[in-house]
């Protein structure tokens, strides 16, 4: 898994989807944040320069009433003894020293209209500074009155405010990973359903149908268009198969009758020339085989029509084992094959018939396709939940393209053209494995064929 | 032999009657169940042929009712439905023998001589079987063939047993495979034939005159 490339991942539909639901989620809530800690500092701002507006209106009223000297008096008196420790005051002079206040410095301006500042403040005590909102006044004396607002506390809000957002932003950033992933999680789950029945299917389950939530949405909709092609497929394959039946069906009486009056005709000719009766012969061996092809594709269907057999017996697959190996044996050894064996005891629960034809089916053509002087194994093997069947040759093996392609009606490989059979035995393995509710793989027995057959364990 | 044949298809009954006729056996024939049955039960037959499927009575039926009413002649059952669910409802039924539709006529001949032979069996069980100078012990599972033992599997001794127990007529494969094996199945390739060929080595080879004929496209057949 690990050997993907870096950021490989990336490419994924659900990382991507997960990434996108995480960055929106962020994103939003910058947004947010920056327009709350604008407006908020915007009114916070205002809020001080009304309570500056204030303090100067008086100031100037007294100025207006009193003059020079008496707003320098006041504003002495207000630095002695602040009644609000957060306001600041200076009265300048022209030539820029600093009559009265709390300012120990201050830039030298030229004020010729009331104009609103920003300064910052150094506190002598703590050494932090601080953020003055002030208001500049000319003074008919060319002087300038600097009234001001430190805004400590509000600057602690804001602070607070950011410190608050930012632990806000790392909850919205975790909140919105763990969605996007659970939103990544969930868009792959409903697909990974309807994968895996697509999986299914592909193996040989056609009957499987992928679940429909009732919702009708995209993924809903989708199974369902899913399921109409699978039903689709279904009917089409219903449709060849019933004309082969069909065909075997009608076929094999006429067949047979053919077969009756060559016989009659050999039978009645007893007395005619070596090369006619062998011609006969030749034509009787013919019409059995086509016979048995039929028969082979009526039993192939009546299989795959059957129901599991749910309530079945309890079969002895080690019995059946030794059974088909005796069988065999005489054919393998007129062959130079060996057989060999290696069973335990293992039961499930099946058509004992249609089990002993699938290992004949299977041994047959492990007989047919090993080289003179190989060993044929059977190998039955009991896990705990389920029996698996080998039987293995050494022969030319299938290739792997053409695996899949064995299973079907008559399929047969290029190279075994010439060889007896039907091209029927692989295709009613199968039929029987799968009514068994059992898988069947071809595997490499490099070299050779193996071919594996997995049963539930009764 | 009489035979009693029902079946409604005058193709099929017509073929069966030709074929049992130039065997030499006296036929009658009734085309629907009741004929059949009224036939059945007031003539005596040596074995009865009877298509599963029929008008007016089903075969299942007129099977029933004859052996509700306990005669005993053999009956083979034709069908043209070749599961191994019928068989076994058909034997159930009381049919001595079973056979689906379409069949070879040789096939059929075989059964039913084979069918005949078992109704006018002899009483008691034999110990001991002997065609020729071939001796089969069934109680101490030997085999003897002019004084000389035969060593034989134990698949060998019930094939031959059943061989010689149809001594003198033919046997087909089908009706070996069901015999001699214990599973309803076909055999892809020629199985049968190579089993028989080496029972023939064991008790044929070095004897002057074969027991085991092959006899063409029909089966074999155990004589002296």
């Amino acid at each position: 898994v690990s050997r993907i490339a870096p950021l490989a991942w990336l490419r994924s539909t659900s990382a991507r989807l997960a990434l996108a639901v995480t960055a929106s989620f962020l994103l939003a809530f910058v947004v947010l944040g920056a327009g709350v800690y604008f407006a908020v500092s915007t009114l916070l701002t205002n809020d001080a320069r009304e309570v500056v507006r204030a303090d100067v209106a008086a100031l100037l009223q007294l100025y207006r009433e009193g003059g020079h000297d008496a707003l320098v008096a006041e504003v002495r008196d207000r630095a002695d003894a602040p009644d609000d420790p957060d306001a600041e005051y200076a009265v300048v002079g022209r030539d820029g020293r600093i009559a009265a206040g709390t300012f120990s410095q201050l830039p030298h301006w030229t004020v010729k209209a009331p104009r609103w500042i920003e300064l910052r403040e150094r506190d002598s005590e703590d050494d932090s500074v601080s953020r003055v909102v002030a208001n500049l006044q000319p003074l008919r004396d060319g002087g300038v009155l600097v009234t001001g607002l430190q805004t400590r506390s509000q600057d602690r809000f804001l602070a607070l405010m950011l410190r608050t957002a930012l632990a806000g932003l790392l909850v919205a950033a975790t909140l919105g990973a763990l969605i996007g992933w659970l939103t990544a999680r969930w868009v792959a789950r409903r697909l990974r359903s309807l994968d895996d029945t697509a999986a299914r299917v592909g193996a040989g389950e056609l009957a499987l149908r992928a679940r429909l939530d009732g919702s009708d949405d995209a993924f809903d909709r989708l199974a369902r268009r899913f399921n109409g092609m699978l039903d689709r497929i279904g009917d089409l394959l219903d449709g060849v198969r019933h004309a082969t039946d069909h065909i075997a069906h009608d076929l094999r009486t006429p067949l047979t009758r053919l077969r009756n009056r060559l016989d009659r005709m050999r039978m009645a000719g007893d007395g005619e020339p070596p090369a006619q009766a062998r011609m006969l012969d030749a034509a009787i061996a013919e019409t059995d085989q086509l016979l048995q092809s039929f028969g082979a594709l009526l039993r192939l269907a009546r299989i795959e029509a059957q129901s599991p057999p749910d309530a079945g017996a309890l079969v002895d697959l080690q019995r059946l084992v030794a059974d088909a190996v005796e069988l065999y044996a005489p054919i393998a050894a007129g062959r130079d094959v060996g057989l060999r064996a290696e069973c335990v005891p293992a039961q499930v629960r099946g058509d004992a018939d249609q089990l002993f034809q699938l290992l004949v089916n299977l041994l047959d053509n492990a007989v047919k396709f090993a080289p003179t002087g190989s060993t044929v194994e059977l190998r039955l093997h009991a896990a705990s939940q389920v029996v698996e069947l080998d039987v293995a040759d050494r022969g030319a093996g299938i290739p792997e393209v053409e695996r899949e392609r064995v299973f079907d009606r008559f399929a047969r490989l290029e190279t075994h053209r010439t060889s007896p059979g039907t091209g029927l035995g692989l295709s009613l393995a199968r039929a029987i494995v799968l009514r068994h509710e059992g898988r069947i793989a071809l595997l490499d027995n490099a070299p050779g064929l193996r071919v594996r057959v997995t049963l539930q364990r009764a | 032999m009489r035979i009693l044949l029902v079946e409604d298809d005058p193709h099929t009954a017509g073929f069966i009657t030709k074929g049992l006729r130039e065997d030499g056996h006296s036929v009658d024939h009734a085309d629907n169940g009741r004929d059949g049955l009224f036939l059945a039960t007031t003539e005596t037959y040596d074995a009865i042929v009877l298509d599963r499927m029929l008008p007016q009575l089903d075969g299942m039926t007129v099977l029933r009712t004859l052996r509700g009413a306990s005669n005993r002649t053999p009956a083979l059952l034709l069908t043209a439905l070749g599961d191994v669910d019928h068989r076994v409802e058909g034997l159930r039924a009381g049919a001595d023998d079973y056979l689906a539709k379409p069949f070879a006529y040789a096939e059929l001949s075989a059964r039913l001589d084979s069918l005949a032979r078992r109704g006018t069996g002899g009483s008691g069980e034999p110990t001991r079987l002997r065609v020729g100078d071939l001796e089969l012990d069934l109680l101490r599972r030997e085999a003897v063939r002019g004084g000389r033992a035969i060593e034989l599997q134990p698949r060998e001794f019930r094939l031959l047993e059943y061989l010689m127990r149809q001594a003198g007529r033919v046997v087909t494969r089908t009706m070996l495979l069901e015999a001699v094996w214990d599973y309803h199945f076909d055999p892809q390739t020629n199985v049968i034939d190579v089993h028989i060929s080496r029972l023939r080595q064991k008790i044929d080879h070095g004897f002057p005159a074969p027991l085991l004929h092959t006899v063409r496209g029909a089966g074999y057949r155990l004589d002296a």
